[in-house]
C-alpha cells in the first residue's frame, strides 16, 4: 500500500478537546482500513494567514502530522469527512515518496 | 541460316561488296507524266552526244586496259586483307596464343580453388571462435542476471524485516490514547537555519 501523510491543522482548543479530535480522526482512518504509523505534533502556532472555516475566523492553529498506509480509494472519502469536521481547519493528504539515495546529491562541492 | 555479322567481318563484307550500285534513284523533276510538253521544247528530238569512232576505239582499248589493271590490284588487295584475317584467326600463332591462354586460365582456376579452400578453413575457425565467444557471453549474462535477482531478493527481505520492526511501533486502538498524550506532550520542531558556510542551527523559537 502506498504511504501517505496527513498534515492536519486543528482549531486552537484545550487539551481534552484536541485529544478528542485527534482520536476521532485516527479512528476514522482505521475504520477505512488504513494503518496508522505515527502521530507527530508540530505545536500550536500562528497560522501564516487568517483562515475562515465553518463560519469561524482562525488566527492560531495546532499542527499535527499523521503517517499512515492506506489504499488510494479511501482518500476522497477521507478528505470529504475531514472537511466536514468542525474542529478541522485544513486537512492535507500528501504522498510519501521513498527515500532518494543521497549519494547522487550534488551539494556544495569545494 | 542468317548469321549475325559483327566487328571486323562487317568491314570485310563492305570490301567484298560490288561498287557499281547506284545510290541515286531516277527522279522526274518538276513535271509529272501527264503534264504537256513546254512550248520551247515542242519539236525536240533527243539526240545522243556525237561520238568519234576512232577516238572511241582508242579510248575503249585504253579504258579496258586501265580497268583490268585496277580491278586486278583491287582484288589483290582484297585477297591480302582476307588472308591476313584468316591468318590471325586460324594461323599457327593464333593456336599458340589460344593454348597459352587456356594454360593461364587453368592455372588461375587452380589458384582460385586453393584460395577458396584456405579461406574456407580460416572462416570455419573464425565462426567457431565467434560461437564460443557468444556462448560464453550468454553464460556470463545469465550468471549476472542470477546475481542481480539474488541481490534484489535480499534487498526486499531486508525491507520486509525493517518494516516488521517498524510495525511494532504503529498506532493501534490500545496505543491510541497514550500516543495522543505523548504527541501533545512533545511538540516536534523541524525548522532549522543554515548559513553559507554550512553551519546548521536547529534551536529555533517555536511560537
Amino acid at each position: 500500500m502506498p504511504r501517505y501523510e496527513l498534515a492536519l491543522i486543528l482549531k486552537a482548543m484545550q487539551r481534552p478537546e484536541t485529544s478528542a479530535a485527534l482520536r476521532r480522526t485516527v479512528e476514522t482512518l482505521m475504520e477505512r482500513g488504513a494503518v496508522v504509523r505515527d502521530l507527530e505534533n508540530l505545536g500550536e502556532r500562528l497560522l501564516p494567514y487568517k483562515i475562515t472555516k465553518h463560519n469561524q475566523r482562525h488566527n492560531r492553529g495546532a499542527y499535527f502530522l499523521v503517517d499512515f498506509y492506506g489504499a488510494p480509494s479511501i482518500l476522497t472519502g477521507l478528505l470529504d469527512h475531514l472537511h466536514r469536521d468542525v474542529d478541522v481547519v485544513r486537512p492535507t493528504v500528501l504522498k510519501k515518496d521513498d527515500q532518494v539515495s543521497s549519494t547522487n546529491c550534488c551539494g556544495q562541492q569545494q | 541460316m542468317f548469321q549475325v555479322i559483327g566487328g571486323r567481318s562487317v568491314q570485310v563484307t563492305r570490301l567484298l561488296a560490288p561498287r557499281r550500285a547506284v545510290l541515286v534513284e531516277a527522279v522526274r523533276g518538276r513535271k509529272s507524266r501527264t503534264d504537256p510538253v513546254a512550248k520551247s521544247k515542242e519539236g525536240r528530238i533527243k539526240v545522243p552526244p556525237p561520238v568519234d569512232p576512232r577516238e572511241m576505239v582508242v579510248l575503249k582499248e585504253r579504258f579496258a586496259e586501265y580497268q583490268l589493271i585496277t580491278r586486278a590490284l583491287r582484288l589483290e588487295f582484297k585477297e591480302e586483307v582476307l588472308r591476313k584475317k584468316y591468318e590471325e584467326e586460324t594461323g599457327s600463332l593464333a593456336e599458340e596464343r589460344a593454348r597459352q591462354e587456356a594454360e593461364e586460365h587453368c592455372a588461375l582456376m587452380a589458384f582460385n580453388n586453393q584460395e577458396n579452400l584456405r579461406m574456407l578453413e580460416v572462416r570455419t575457425l573464425r565462426v567457431q571462435k565467434e560461437k564460443e565467444e557468444a556462448e560464453r557471453k550468454q553464460v556470463e549474462a545469465s550468471v549476472q542476471r542470477e546475481q542481480q535477482q539474488q541481490e534484489f531478493i535480499k534487498e526486499k527481505e531486508k525491507d520486509i524485516l525493517k518494516l516488521q520492526e517498524d510495525a511494532k511501533n504503529f498506532i493501534t486502538l490500545e496505543n491510541l490514547d497514550r500516543r495522543i498524550e505523548d504527541a501533545l506532550d512533545n511538540p516536534k520542531n523541524y525548522n532549522f537555519a543554515i548559513d553559507k558556510e554550512g553551519r546548521v542551527v536547529k534551536q529555533t523559537m517555536l511560537q
